[in-house]
């Protein structure tokens, strides 16, 4: 149960992230949040 | 298309195939390693026919029977226990590829928690793979990790409370199977691996069984063979004949409040004499230096060494280094000293296993010549 309840919760912070992605003016920040985004979806889809 | 949006859509590119071949890579770890046993193999089996909770996951780890047909002993052996360990499953692979068994049976899992090979330890830079020349060319085994990967077993606890003692450790440790026995079948991923290598001891009447291990070389109990009590006069014999072949063990008797672990859980919760033997591996120790394939295989650390010299540390490391065959011939030599020792107490019920190389022949040939 512990487990999808963190699986849940990363789901919506990458849903965060995802539309932060697209609404940020600065590019450098778009890399930043690439680079956060690239764990969380491979978290989310288990392979790491 | 603005400017923004084609900036947008480019950083999303560039992540995507970063994040695709980081993927790919990560993937790789969950291949098995491949063995090839003797021929006197009986068959096969997996750990989630001990316990169906198993079945299908990572920890559905591949088990080697090899039955002589004859009445004798039962002896089991662990091998990857902890992954990051390679001497413990590459001895148990090279038992398994070369033995021939005269009575009794022997029951071997080279990868007990094959979990933790899909994976390795964050921050610690290790390699993971490594690989052995062998008279079939080139071959690749994975290092992975101390405790079994997150993806299994996630999150976790702040503070791991062991069942059924309550011993409180660190909440990485809820993911070290040589932290979770005896195990319960509706306990934790790593609890269910635990309880179903206790019912493969229990179901398998195993009479005698082995765990082995690796530790860094500034760890107290190193170069040694653990035993618990009801195999005292076993590990203490076993150790007379080595020191007659100038091999140094030390004895240590399995703490009684120290719990959870294979040396204590497989005594305590069943009729199995347990041991648990320790080699010296620097790669991971702390003072270890660059963390390469090359220290896996020739254990060579020139801060070892000068830590060595310095005296300022007691620590066990040849200045020569800790190679691999070094590290697998002195759990050979451990294994065999310890089986001849427990054949002697119990004439009447014994385990022949045959066609095993002594640590001489490791030392002089290297771990390659003895995988097929």
């Amino acid at each position: 149960m512990m487990y999808w309840i963190y699986i849940l919760i990363i789901s919506f912070l990458t849903l965060v992230l995802f539309i932060e992605f697209f609404k940020e003016e600065k590019w450098i920040n778009q890399v930043a949040l690439a680079m956060v985004l690239i764990t969380f979806v491979l978290r989310i889809l288990q392979i790491k | 298309m603005n400017k923004k949006n084609i900036v947008t859509y480019s950083i999303l590119c560039v992540a995507l195939f970063i994040g695709g071949m980081a993927a790919h890579d990560f993937l790789q770890m969950h291949e098995e390693d491949v063995f090839k046993p003797s021929a006197t193999l009986t068959k096969t089996g997996r750990l989630g026919d001990y316990w169906q909770g198993l079945k299908g996951t990572s920890n559905d780890s591949k088990i080697f029977y090899f039955d002589s047909g004859k009445p004798g002993a039962t002896v089991l052996l662990l091998g990857g226990t902890h992954p990051n360990e390679p001497a413990g499953f590459i001895t148990a692979t090279v038992i398994l590829e070369n033995v021939r068994i005269t009575k009794g049976k022997a029951i071997i899992l080279p990868q007990a928690c094959e979990s933790g090979f899909t994976c390795t330890d964050p921050f610690e830079g290790n390699p993971r793979y490594f690989h052995i020349k062998t008279k079939s060319g080139n071959r690749k085994f994975r290092f992975g990790s101390r405790v079994a990967n997150p993806l299994d077993q996630w999150p976790d606890p702040l503070v791991y409370t062991h069942y059924p003692s309550g011993s409180k450790y660190s909440g990485f440790e809820s993911r070290n199977l040589n932290r979770s026995y005896p195990g319960r079948p509706d306990g934790s991923f790593i609890e269910q691996t635990a309880y179903a290598i206790m019912q493969l001891i229990k179901t398998g009447k195993v009479d005698v069984a082995f765990d082995l291990h690796e530790a860094a070389p500034e760890i107290p109990i190193i170069n040694a063979i653990v035993y618990h009590e009801k195999g005292e006069m076993i590990a203490l014999n076993a150790v007379l004949s080595l020191e007659m072949e100038e091999l140094r063990y030390k004895p240590e008797l399995s703490p009684k409040n120290f719990r959870g672990l294979s040396h204590r859980e497989w005594g305590d919760n069943t009729d199995v004499i347990p041991f648990l033997m320790e080699t010296s591996n620097p790669i991971q120790g702390r003072l270890r230096g660059k963390t390469d394939e090359e220290l896996i295989l020739k254990g060579i650390s020139p801060r070892y060494k000068e830590a060595l010299e310095s005296g300022a540390l007691n620590i066990e490391y040849l200045p020569s280094g800790e190679p691999l065959k070094r590290r697998v011939g002195r759990h050979l030599a451990g294994f065999k000293a310890i089986l001849e020792a427990y054949n002697e107490e119990y004439p009447e019920k014994q385990a022949l296993l045959e066609n095993l190389p002594d640590y001489s022949d490791l030392m002089e040939k290297g771990v390659g010549a003895f995988l097929n």
